[in-house]
């Protein structure tokens, strides 16, 4: 309840009260003078305590009404879903990325070391050796057609995780939604030891541009 | 000076594919000796137990990581003369300054090939 409207409920139903005793207060007062005090105080008080049960009432209507939006907005979150479904399904997709991404590496690797160990046998042998892990080399680079779908079905989780939030932060109006929650121990390690990862190419450094770092 | 392809190398990474990589380039620049650390603690105590004529290490490592590793090898007086290249995927500009005050010899930004590290390798040693 705004702050005037309070005073104005206060004070309006004692005004009455207090200008029939100011008028009564030159003459002597009578019995009826008593009554009349009384009827005109109960109706005051009547009205006074109508007013805030108004007040009160409104206000909460106001918060039935806000509870009711935030429980259909949290239900629209469908966070149960989001933690085991979408999310579980990202986190299994990420992680057959890095399996994917690994074992071909690691074939590429080995034919890579075969092909480096094999120089001191004769030319016909050479060359078939490495006709032979050419082609698992091309068989291993399959892994990207995978991953590449992989990674697609997770940034559409992601996408979809940030329309449910963006939504409910927008129904709960909520202020300084930019601003930093409490440093973890984690990003405080990392801001300390400069741990920021692999840049964007936009923004990482060449490998120039530190030479002439180390140089300067 | 001349490069001694016999010394011993120590490369730091805590990626297996990442250091099977760097021993295999190195491979091709001629280095046969080269030992291999998981983190910057684990590289601590193989370098008080063995001297290396080149340290390799990555930055973004658990528990210790590169730049506390590098730190650590220039505060120690028996360690601190080794030459220490930093191969990291940590480019931004702070990181370079970081390294380059905490006493590091060379810094290459991931991912990089054969011809940058034996560039780097070779201007440590002066060639």
């Amino acid at each position: 309840m705004p702050a005037k409207r309070v005073d104005r409920a206060l004070t309006e139903p004692f005004d009455r009260v207090r200008a029939y005793v100011d008028a009564k207060s030159a003459s002597e007062a009578s019995f009826s003078d008593v009554v009349s005090l009384a009827e005109i105080t109960a109706d005051s008080m009547q009205a006074f305590f109508a007013s805030i049960d108004r007040s009160i009432y409104r206000e909460l209507r106001d918060i039935a009404d806000y509870i009711t939006r935030m429980r259909d907005e949290i239900a629209a979150l469908r966070a149960g879903e989001l933690k085991s479904g979408k999310i579980a399904t990202a986190g299994e997709h990420l992680g057959a990325i890095v399996t994917a991404t690994e074992q071909a590496t690691n074939t590429i690797m080995e034919c890579a070391e075969a092909m480096m160990n094999a120089e001191g046998e004769d030319e016909a042998t050479f060359k078939a050796l490495v006709n032979e892990k050419v082609m698992e080399i091309f068989e291993a680079c399959s892994f990207q057609d995978l991953t590449g779908q992989r990674i697609a079905r997770v940034i559409e989780t992601l996408e979809n995780i940030e329309q449910r939030v963006g939504r409910f932060a927008a129904a709960v109006k909520t202020d300084g939604d930019d601003q930093a929650g409490p440093e973890t121990d984690r990003e405080k390690r990392a801001r300390e030891l400069l741990l920021h990862g692999p840049q964007d190419a936009k923004v990482a450094i060449a490998q120039d541009d530190i030479d002439a770092l180390m140089r300067g | 000076m001349a490069i001694d392809h016999t010394m011993p190398v120590l490369i730091v990474d805590d990626y297996k594919t990442m250091l099977r990589i760097i021993r295999n380039l190195l491979k091709q620049i001629g280095f046969e000796d080269v030992d291999e650390a998981a983190d910057g603690s684990e590289a601590l105590g193989k370098m008080r137990d063995k001297r290396y004529g080149l340290v390799i290490s990555d930055w973004n490592m658990e528990p210790m990581t590169g730049i506390e590793l590098l730190r650590e090898v220039r505060a120690d007086d028996k360690l601190n003369r080794t030459p220490f290249i930093m191969v990291t995927a940590e480019s931004k500009t702070e990181n370079v300054i970081a390294a380059k005050k905490a006493g590091v010899n060379n810094y290459i930004v991931k991912p990089f090939n054969a011809q940058t590290l034996k560039a780097k390798i070779d201007a440590v040693f002066g060639e």
